[in-house]
């Protein structure tokens, strides 16, 4: 042996995947069924929890198929299990970036580099911030975005919830476990489906809920209590006077913001809130790069579509795959309104 | 490797099933506390924490030293538990 060799190391190959699936939540787990089923290789990202806003959801219970609804994380679990079942790889880690290097898509991960030939972006959305002070102060310490994570420590305490819409309302019920009283502050009227304010006027009249509608919120204001800063009063405003109301935690709900700020910097066209614009085959404006669920503009915000859509994709990435559709087409820029 | 973790968690909370799952497929055994179960350990987890949320992830050093890792964040869990 040449004692002068030296030995080199070939740069490690960036790894490929056939598809690589941006989230893991309900549109992507469906994806993936279908993906792996047909023997693509598939791996999905998540950041956050798989299942998505989903598992994260006390109930569901207008997802087909479960006549008696269905725990969100029993769900999330479930499609998570039908996806590994079948070879879906999920990774827990996020994706940063997307470059469209042609044939592949170059992904800058946690993780590092990976391609894939086709992409799907399902990173669904967050839930909103209402925006007023004392909710950035108080984040963690009385104000809460997930009332199945956070509500035990509010074991027969005073609650204020904010929002209006299907999850103010199923997640002011769920609260109902543990507090003693809720205050429901919706800004306009209540947005919920009618099966859902129909059990809520049970809450309501056992007096364990109140119902304050046409009432802002506008502060949440606390104090140090025992060396700790606790949240004891929100501020509103009703009919032009100011209101207040006594609480020891804020939960919101006031509709969702898409997690799409990776994509700021890329070809794919975003709407003015941020959703992802794709054309009627959920193709966005890079070819091969598809997206699906609640991050879609037009999306309609519920589990079931999400589902769809994520089937909807897979067919449609398999198209792609086999180079029976290689463009997408022009990008229809006008989306539906967003379904509260 | 960590001397031990403890997770305090709540029976809906789907945070901590992600981060068990993280624990569990990096090979790290946990003490779990249950908050739903044990109610009175709330003022413990929210000292150590300073929030009144879950998952608490408490990573012992083999130093004996502390890191309190609120939520699911992977971006700090991951580090404190390869230490």
């Amino acid at each position: 042996m040449n004692d002068n060799a030296t030995e080199t190391t070939a740069p490690a190959e960036t790894p490929k995947h056939d598809v690589i699936m941006i989230g893991a939540g309900p549109a992507a787990l469906a994806a993936a069924i279908y993906t792996t089923r047909e023997d693509i290789d598939t791996l999905l990202f998540e950041r956050g929890v798989v299942g998505g806003l989903a598992a994260v959801t006390d109930k569901v219970d207008n997802y087909p198929g479960f006549a008696d609804g269905i725990e969100g994380l029993t769900l999330a679990d479930n499609l998570r299990q039908q996806a590994e079942r079948f070879g879906a790889v999920i990774e827990l880690g996020e994706v940063t970036a997307i470059h469209d290097e042609g044939e592949y898509k170059r992904l800058e991960t946690t993780s590092g580099d990976m391609l894939a030939r086709a992409v799907l972006i399902a990173t669904g959305s967050d839930y909103k911030k209402v925006g007023v002070p004392g909710e950035k102060e108080y984040y963690a310490r009385g104000v809460h975005y997930c009332a199945t994570c956070d509500g035990a420590f509010y074991r027969d305490k005073r609650l204020v919830v904010v929002g209006g819409g299907n999850s103010a309302v199923q997640e002011t019920m769920f609260l109902t476990r543990f507090a003693s009283h809720i205050d429901l502050l919706v800004r306009s009227t209540i947005k919920a489906s009618d099966v859902l304010q129909k059990d809520l006027e049970d809450y309501v009249a056992s007096g364990k809920v109140t119902v304050h509608l046409a009432t802002t919120t506008d502060e949440i204001l606390g104090e140090k209590i025992d060396n700790i800063d606790k949240v004891t009063k929100v501020i509103g405003t009703k009919d032009g006077q100011k209101v207040e109301f006594e609480t020891d935690g804020v939960f919101v709900f006031v509709g969702l913001d898409p997690n799409s700020g990776f994509l700021k910097d890329t070809a794919v066209e975003l709407d003015p809130i941020g959703f992802v614009r794709t054309d009627d085959h959920l193709h966005t404006a890079i070819p091969g790069v598809f997206a699906a669920g609640d991050i879609r503009s037009g999306a309609t915000m519920q589990i079931a579509s999400a589902v769809g859509e994520g089937a909807t994709a897979a067919l449609l990435i398999r198209e792609y795959l086999e180079g029976r559709k290689v463009a997408p087409a022009a990008v229809e820029l006008a989306p539906a309104p967003h379904a509260s | 490797m960590p001397k031990n973790i403890t997770i305090f968690t709540t029976n809906t909370c789907g945070y901590c099933v992600m981060v068990k799952k993280y624990l569990g497929a990096k090979g790290h055994d946990y003490e779990e506390v249950n908050l739903d179960q044990h109610p009175e350990r709330q003022a413990e987890a929210l000292s150590l924490s300073g929030a009144l949320t879950v998952p608490v992830t408490v990573v012992t050093k083999q130093d004996d030293s502390r890191e309190v890792i609120v939520g699911y964040n992977l971006a700090k869990l991951a580090p404190a538990v390869a230490a």
